[in-house]
């Protein structure tokens, strides 16, 4: 675990501090025709704090970071990125600019890597505007100019700390596409990490992996967040990774915001519990209160 | 170690019953095709046209493809050594008859054959020749030929890898040969000419793959680019008295120019809808051309367009008073191959800078940012890479360097005219790069050869011509899907032969 080379990376020139209010969500609200997919929700993510969305299968978290990201236009509502130098407006924004100048980096939900380029080129990739103003857009770098060949001697300093940290850098110039699945899972996080992101988006990173990958996802997410010192906003279906690592959590159904806290408030809230959780917990609950849970507007079938 | 033990308990027995079964369908078969297109020779008297039969050709195809079969059964079967026993002295024989009816020799042989065609009987001696080279191969393999598709796929990929390996060496080996061609006494006019026609495609398949083998974006509409390029330097001479030289990086300006302009449209079309689009640009150019007589002569062309002088020096026969022509200059008598060379290194030149300016390229960020957008769209915007200007750059440079080969295809011919510049060009230059395996520089060659190269110098057998660019293109899709050369060489390696030291 060394310490990540110093780079002159204009996407992060000074941190905020912990807590303050990163993005900001205000009456965000999305329509495709006439199926309102999210519904005015409002929440705040919180710089060097891990914010995690949650709600049952069909409840908008996606299409939230499909706004976010620059994928949907939202109908409604304000996307605000707070830097330290100034706020970014993202609703306004060129899909790729959200990645390459307010620092917004996300993951798939279904792994999107190059399957065909080697794990090392995959991150290397992810460097691609800093290394094209190195290359002095392609023109310096086709004659071998001296200050493009350190940047990229960097760039791939830079990939190879991120591998050690995911554990991959023994497989460095594997395929990506020929990795196992939890393996593809950490690479993709190792690649949004290298666009040097202010704000990390995951969309259910634990998918798909057995207990002890989960734990060393949990890990990699804590150690993100306090040493890389970004946001970190995750959509998340495993609540052992939810309720251990967020330090606040949002939930959503049916495209609306039903309620937002810390673990413990969202845990207890009992509109959470009736719409997301009472599924899980049915079997446990006494026969009176699963009836009445059964009669309340929010059950699901 | 399955293989091993198969291989140890020896050939299944022949089920004789089900082979001439498959054989007799297949005979039906080649019957059913045969009868009315080989059957049936209609013959064109001055007053009449009569059918008359061919039936004995027809039988002779049947009792081929009867026997064809049990050999491929028997090759299936492992059964080498008599395919070997039987294809050997059959294919020899056949073999020297046709030699010697070629010679005249032994004309009374000439009936053992079974077609009267010369031609057909060298096609059906070549398919014995391989079957007899496939049986030797096996054998000496000791390895079962019916290997499973990912273990034939995997076992191609690891020859291509090392094909691949020692491409390094056979790369720049095929450039000392071909600069060294017109020195050897090897060198006549047509292997020239060939030279030189295979190096065009050649440079128009390094600059295809840049489009298609590592942006992933199909164009079939290349030939525009091909045809803009041409146009730009025999209008820019025609109208200005320029030359070659000086037009070169205006046409490669103005093809780069087209590319990024049709590339505008079609940004947001993919895979078979891109195809579509960029077909339809390309016949609009060359309908462009066809029509806007003013400008391009239309279907009429544009002739006189100037030949490449050797700095300054024009390789003519004769000049103005007062200028000096190459051969005055160096006080050598004129000769008209001198020209040909002349032109055979010029293209040779500009297809090395093709290919040393794409092989660094994509080693560049936006090379490999070409290659994340070929393999996803969706990845490479979530991590900044704006796509549209990178596929833009990729429609640009590539059709920058149609835009060279178009100028010097002009300037060779001294004359172009929309005709030239046909969808049948696209598909062929298109079919090099998919042939050759999408990305690699090698195979690129190796199907220019192949596609260009060989028909040429089988010119005699033109009306087969198509037959064999069919049996070729279907013959590489069925074993090499992926192309003949379809192994990528990862642009950087953390565990390079260079760092390997401070790697572990």
């Amino acid at each position: 675990m060394s310490a990540l080379p110093v780079r002159d990376e204009p996407a992060v020139p000074e941190l905020l501090p912990k807590g303050a209010p990163l993005l900001e969500v205000e009456h965000l609200t999305m329509r495709f025709g006439g199926l309102v997919a999210i519904d005015d929700v409002s929440f705040v993510a919180g710089a060097q704090s891990i914010t995690a969305i949650i709600g049952p299968n069909g409840a908008g978290k996606t299409t939230v970071f499909n706004c976010l990201t620059g994928f949907y236009k939202p109908t409604v509502g304000r996307l605000t990125l707070h830097h330290a130098s100034g706020d970014v407006l993202l609703e306004r924004m060129e899909g790729y600019r959200i990645a390459k100048q307010a620092g917004v980096a996300r993951t798939f939900q279904n792994i999107r890597l190059f399957p065909r380029m080697t794990v090392l080129e995959n991150l290397i990739v992810a460097q691609h505007n800093h290394l094209m103003r190195a290359s002095g857009f392609t023109f310096l770098g086709l004659f071998g100019y001296r200050g493009y060949r350190q940047a990229e001697r960097d760039a791939i300093e830079f990939a190879r700390a991120w591998l050690d940290k995911v554990g991959l850098a023994e497989r460095a110039d594997w395929e990506a596409g020929a990795l196992p699945y939890g393996a593809q899972r950490r690479l993709e996080i190792a690649r949004a990490m290298c666009i040097h992101p202010t704000l990390l988006c995951l969309d259910e990173p634990a998918a798909g992996l057995n207990p002890r990958e989960s734990a060393e996802l949990n890990s990699l997410l804590i150690e993100i967040r306090d040493r890389e010192k970004i946001g970190v906003l995750l959509i998340e279906h495993d609540m052992g990774v939810v309720m251990e690592i967020s330090d606040r959590i949002v939930v959503l159904d049916y495209g609306r915001k039903i309620a937002e806290g810390t673990p413990d408030q969202v845990r207890n809230d009992p509109t959470v519990i009736r719409a997301y959780l009472g599924e899980e917990e049915k079997d446990e609950l006494p026969g009176e209160i699963a009836r009445d849970l059964g009669a309340g507007p929010g059950e699901r079938g | 170690m399955a293989v091993a033990d198969e291989a140890l308990a020896g050939p299944r027995p022949l089920n004789w019953r089900a082979i001439l079964i498959e054989a007799a369908l297949t005979a039906f078969v080649v019957f059913l095709l045969t009868i009315a297109l080989v059957g049936a020779d209609i013959v064109d008297f001055s007053d009449t046209v009569t059918v008359r039969p061919r039936l004995n050709d027809v039988i002779a195809a049947v009792i081929i493809a009867f026997l064809g079969r049990i050999v491929l059964v028997l090759l299936r079967e492992g059964r080498n050594r008599i395919v070997l026993a039987t294809m050997v002295p059959l294919a020899l024989a056949t073999f020297l008859i046709l030699l010697g009816g070629s010679l005249g020799i032994g004309a009374d042989l000439r009936h053992l054959l079974p077609f009267r065609d010369p031609v057909v009987c060298w096609i059906i001696d070549g398919a014995m020749i391989v079957f007899a080279l496939r049986a030797l191969w096996t054998m000496r393999r000791a390895v079962k030929v019916t290997l499973s598709d990912e273990a034939r796929e995997a076992r191609a990929d690891r020859t291509a890898a090392r094909v691949q390996r020692v491409a390094r060496m056979i790369g720049p080996l095929i450039f000392v040969a071909a600069l060294a061609l017109p020195l050897t006494p090897l060198a006549n006019r047509q292997i020239l000419d060939i030279g030189t026609l295979v190096m065009t495609y050649i440079m128009l398949g390094w600059g295809l793959n840049v489009v298609v083998g590592l942006a992933g974006l199909l164009d079939l509409g290349y030939v525009a680019f091909y045809a803009v390029g041409a146009y730009s330097f025999a209008l820019l001479a025609q109208f200005f008295g320029l030359g070659f030289w000086t037009c070169l990086p205006f046409a490669g300006l103005m093809s780069g120019t087209a590319g990024v302009l049709l590339g505008f449209p079609v940004l947001r079309l993919r895979g078979d809808y891109l195809a579509i689009v960029t077909l339809g640009f390309g016949e609009m150019v060359r309908l462009i051309l066809n029509n806007w007589q003013s400008l391009t002569g239309g279907p009429n062309g544009i002739s006189g367009v100037p030949r490449p002088t050797f700095f300054g020096l024009p390789l003519l026969p004769f000049v103005p008073e007062g200028h000096e022509s190459f051969f005055t200059f160096f006080h050598i008598p004129f000769t008209p191959e001198a020209r040909i060379v002349f032109l055979y290194y010029v293209i040779l030149g500009l297809a090395m800078i093709t290919n040393l300016f794409t092989m660094r390229i994509r080693r560049l960020p936006i090379g490999r940012a070409w290659e994340a957008l070929r393999e996803d769209e969706i990845a490479c915007r979530s991590l900044g890479i704006n796509p549209r200007n990178t596929k833009l750059t990729a429609f640009g440079i590539g059709a920058m360097f149609a835009g060279f080969a178009g100028s010097f295809f002009a300037t060779r011919q001294g004359f172009i005219s929309p005709e030239s510049f046909t969808f049948i060009e696209s598909a062929v230059i298109l079919a090099i790069v998919v042939l050759g395996g999408f990305g690699s520089q090698l195979g690129v060659v190796f199907a220019a050869i192949i596609l260009i190269g060989l028909p040429e110098f089988f010119r005699e057998l033109q009306l087969y011509r198509m037959l064999a660019f069919g049996a070729a293109m279907v013959t590489i899709m069925i074993w090499r899907p992926a192309g003949l050369l379809a192994h990528r060489e990862p642009t950087l390696k953390l565990f390079g032969a260079k760092s390997r030291g401070g790697a572990k």
